[in-house]
């Protein structure tokens, strides 16, 4: 039963008119009641109720840890829950394993992409699939289908391609088209746009518009206001673990959205006032150097930070940010070009002496880098100066107790004591310990990488405010962020990396999104 | 009734301490079914193990005879699990101790620099054969645990050639003995038995190694190591020099473990002089989790069955190698038991239909 089919070939439907069809129809394809998840401390999910019509793309919004993945993974066979039950397509359900989801016609794209690097697109649609021939692989009868299902929705992929070698958005369509080629009634996306430009965006939402024409469903798991309400039909909002509203989305708006999602009203921007930079602290200068693989990744970046100012670094992450940081750091090994740091060749010192010289960071990767998880709270807090807590190479755990009992006070991190194991704490505490540690120390420069993914809303307040003031001291802050939106309230001046090359700085004045988007993506600007 | 099993987001501390006793306790049981097999009434076997150990002064003694180069192999061990790396060549590295302390005390003079040189030659032995893997590894990236391995099977050989070979003795008869030391290549003994000055040095190398790897920036820098690598680096310390030095350091006390064992109880070098020490530290490493105080205690564990295991023998005809069993049980217990600081399981209430 494929409603939408017809209007398909008369032309392209508006949202809104497609809004009246659900309304007609108006028929539910998945109930879920009363669920109810308890993990050890935590209620992810409190008794939610959560319906999805047919056809619709039903926006799940909520900061992290409002149990939207919980409530998702459990629909989607990976946790059992505690209580409540699951109606799709018009029978009860209980799956035991994501099998059990995809055999039901439930499809889901996670976050972190689960294909197989070195097997080409088609392949990974393939992967675990078993086509007409079997136990013959029938790649004719597969490429037929899944062309079709990429014309059909405007999904486009190079399907003798290596996934090694795709960008993140195409690896996301390779995803998609792995879950449609299963025939899914309903499609699961936890938070698709966070790796992608905005350009790949508008084309992620033209696809989805275009699934729940022909008939899919589609449940879209995102913590961004606008884009709940520029793609879905109606948003779900969860608040620490509960079902606080169901909304049509014409019918509301980022304000509400934002205090049903927090709970209070929140200062939704934070501005940063204009300020005439300094002195150069840090200056790149024609930097190259490879990436994890031996491929180049940084090809001649030249760039200068200033003292009192932001500078923000806009792009798609994979682009060379990740290079860029660990080379500022220096954890990576710079194949040429050189850095002054106050006026200082620092390219040849290592990572202990440029932490001495005042260089902080914040590293995008904040479990794999940034601390040890088995360690305590309070000796994380010195993971970067643990010589400075030493007398006569021995470490004077008292100096360090009162340091960790301020640092915890100051920045607000909840943890039951300063001698648990860091890895206990919420990825937000996790966040704040790290940033207590690289903000303590007093730095000239602090590289902040994604500093507030993964926070919720009163934490990125929190985040971007400190980062204000941090620059308001004089201080020079590098700021890396996928997140076009932060990049433009905090910096002073903001660059954009695409494919290891600087593509362009702006002032924040004469900057704009759409100037931005286009040299994110590889183009450039007319002059 | 439905099992549920579940990621634990963090672990109680408790089962850090069960797995343990209940990997030692299933590894009894498992031995004791062994030993009913064979005819034996396990109850009986353990009670003469414990009744030997305890009930004489020799079998007191040797109990720390035996415990002390476990307490070192279990320290060999430990301090590169610090750092994450599996040292399995405790062994091998006891061996290339013996080995040099043997060569010293047989061949330098004068008397009174020998036994002082035995002790360093034993170190830097032990050093020496640690630090291939450790540097394969670092430079290299070279699995430490095939290395580590491997090398002790040239070390036992190495041995071996030596007493069938050159520094076979006089006057063995043709057994793979090398000549015996003089007394002043002999470690001092008391209570006329042979509790030897080495025993009491096995527990002071324990204390010193706790306080440096719990109290010292070393020890801090090692654990971080340990921890998170990535993170080491981070916080600028050289992920390669805490491996390298982690296993001389192991290396080192394995070493000493090997002089000491000559010049202690063998008073010669021969062929097995380890009956499989160096392996023994893992399970002991496991037991204390790598802390150095809980490796006495582990090491007095196995000690224990060593020395019961001899008397299992001589009373029930049982071969000693029932405490490899035994070891080995006790180390897949343990590894098996990991799961359980990672998931948490519970029991529903009924099951329900599908």
């Amino acid at each position: 039963m494929r409603f939408g089919g017809s209007n398909l070939v008369s032309s392209e439907l508006n949202s809104e008119n497609k809004t009246e069809d659900n309304k007609m129809e108006n028929k539910k394809i998945l109930e879920m009641k009363g669920i109810t998840k308890i993990f050890p401390r935590v209620v992810a999910n409190d008794k939610v109720d959560f319906e999805v019509n047919a056809g619709e793309i039903h926006g799940l919004l909520g900061e992290n840890g409002a149990g939207k993945t919980t409530l998702m993974s459990i629909l989607y066979g990976l946790y059992r829950p505690d209580g409540g039950e699951i109606i799709f397509d018009g029978g009860k359900v209980e799956f035991h394993s994501p099998g059990d989801a995809i055999k039901a016609g439930i499809g889901m794209v996670h976050q972190h992409f689960m294909l197989v690097n070195k097997m080409t697109a088609l392949n990974n649609i393939l992967l675990g699939y078993r086509t007409p021939k079997d136990p013959l692989m029938d790649y004719e009868w597969a490429r037929k289908r899944v062309e079709k299902l990429s014309k059909t929705y405007g999904i486009e992929v190079d399907f003798d391609e290596q996934v090694i070698n795709m960008s993140v958005g195409e690896q996301q369509r390779v995803e998609i088209l792995k879950a449609l080629f299963r025939d899914v009634k309903l499609l699961i996306l936890d938070e698709p746009t966070s790796v992608l430009t905005p350009i790949e965006t508008e084309k992620l939402f033209k696809a989805l518009r275009r699934m729940s024409e022909e008939g899919l469903t589609v449940i879209f798991i995102t913590h961004k206001l606008k884009e709940a309400l520029e793609v879905t039909d109606r948003i779900t909002v969860l608040r620490r673990g509960k079902n606080v509203g169901t909304l049509i989305t014409k019918d509301t708006n980022e304000k509400d959205l934002a205090r049903l999602m927090v709970g209070r009203e929140v200062e939704i921007v934070i501005e940063k006032k204009k300020k005439e930079s300094g002195e150069p602290v840090l200056r790149i200068e024609e930097i190259y150097a490879k990436n994890d693989r031996g491929l180049p990744a940084l090809k001649g970046i030249n760039l200068t930070v200033k003292r009192g100012e932001i500078l923000g670094m806009a792009g798609v992450s994979g682009n060379g940010q990740k290079e860029l940081e660990e080379v500022i750091v220096g954890t990576r090994k710079v194949e040429k070009g050189r850095l002054i740091f106050n006026g200082e060749d620092i390219t040849d010192y290592g990572v202990g002496r440029r932490v001495a010289l005042g260089i902080s960071c914040i590293p995008e990767d904040r479990i794999e880098t940034g601390m040890a998880p088995s360690l305590t709270v309070e000796e994380n807090l010195i993971l970067r100066d643990y010589v400075k807590f030493t007398k006569n190479g021995f470490m004077d755990f008292e100096i360090i107790e009162k340091h960790a009992e301020k640092l915890i006070d100051e920045f607000g991190i909840k943890t039951p004591s300063p001698k648990v194991a860091a890895r206990t704490l919420s990825g937000g505490n996790i966040q704040r310990l790290i940033i207590a540690r690289e903000l303590s120390r007093n730095p000239v420069l602090l590289v902040a990488s994604q500093p507030t993914r993964g926070l919720d809303i009163a934490g990125i307040e929190y985040v971007r405010k400190r980062l204000i003031s941090f620059a308001e001291e004089g201080k020079a802050v590098l700021l890396i962020s996928e997140d076009l939106e932060e990049i433009m309230q905090l910096s002073d001046r903001i660059a954009v990396i695409y494919e290891g090359k600087i593509r362009g700085i702006f002032d924040r004045e004469e900057a704009d999104l759409e100037k931005i988007g286009i040299l994110m993506s590889g183009g450039f600007l007319e002059n | 009734m439905r099992i549920k099993v579940e990621k634990r987001l963090e672990t109680p501390k408790i089962v850090y301490i069960i797995i343990p006793v209940a990997s030692i306790l299933t590894s009894l049981l498992f031995v004791g079914v062994l030993l009913l097999a064979i005819g034996v009434n396990p109850l009986e076997a353990y009670g003469v193990m414990l009744s030997r150990a305890f009930g004489t002064k020799f079998g007191f003694t040797e109990l720390f005879v035996k415990t002390a180069p476990i307490i070192l192999t279990g320290l060999a061990v430990s301090i590169p699990l610090r750092a994450g790396l599996w040292n399995i060549g405790a062994e091998g590295q006891l061996y290339m101790g013996a080995f040099a302390a043997s060569f010293v005390a047989l061949y330098f003079y004068p008397p009174i620099i020998v036994l002082p040189l035995m002790v360093l030659f034993g170190l830097l032995a032990g050093m020496a054969w640690a630090s291939i893997p450790g540097f394969l590894k670092a430079k290299f990236d070279l699995n430490e645990i095939i290395s580590t391995l491997l090398l002790n099977y040239v070390a036992i050989y190495w041995v071996e050639y030596l007493v069938y070979g050159p520094m076979r003795g006089k006057e063995v008869y043709n057994f793979p003995y090398s000549d015996l030391f003089n007394d002043y290549a002999i470690l001092p003994r008391f209570f006329g038995t042979r509790f030897h000055v080495g025993v009491i040095i096995s527990f002071l190398i324990a204390i010193a190694i706790y306080i440096l790897i719990t109290k010292t920036s070393y020890g801090f820098a090692v654990k971080i190591v340990g921890s998170n690598p990535k993170a080491a680096e981070f916080a600028g310390i050289s992920r390669k020099k805490i491996i390298v030095s982690a296993m001389l350091i192991g290396g080192a006390i394995a070493g000493f473990a090997g002089m000491m064992e000559v010049s202690g109880l063998h008073l010669r070098l021969r062929a097995a002089v380890s009956p499989g020490y160096g392996y023994t530290g893992i399970p002991v490493a496991l037991l204390a989790r790598g802390n150095p105080l809980f490796v006495i205690v582990a090491a007095f564990l196995f000690g224990l069955l060593y020395v019961g295991g001899s008397a299992m023998q001589t009373t029930f005809g049982i071969p000693v190698a029932i405490v490899d069993v035994f070891q080995a049980l006790v180390v897949l217990f343990i590894i098996g038991g990991d799961f359980f600081t990672r998931y948490s399981i519970s029991f529903g209430e009924k099951g329900e239909k599908r």
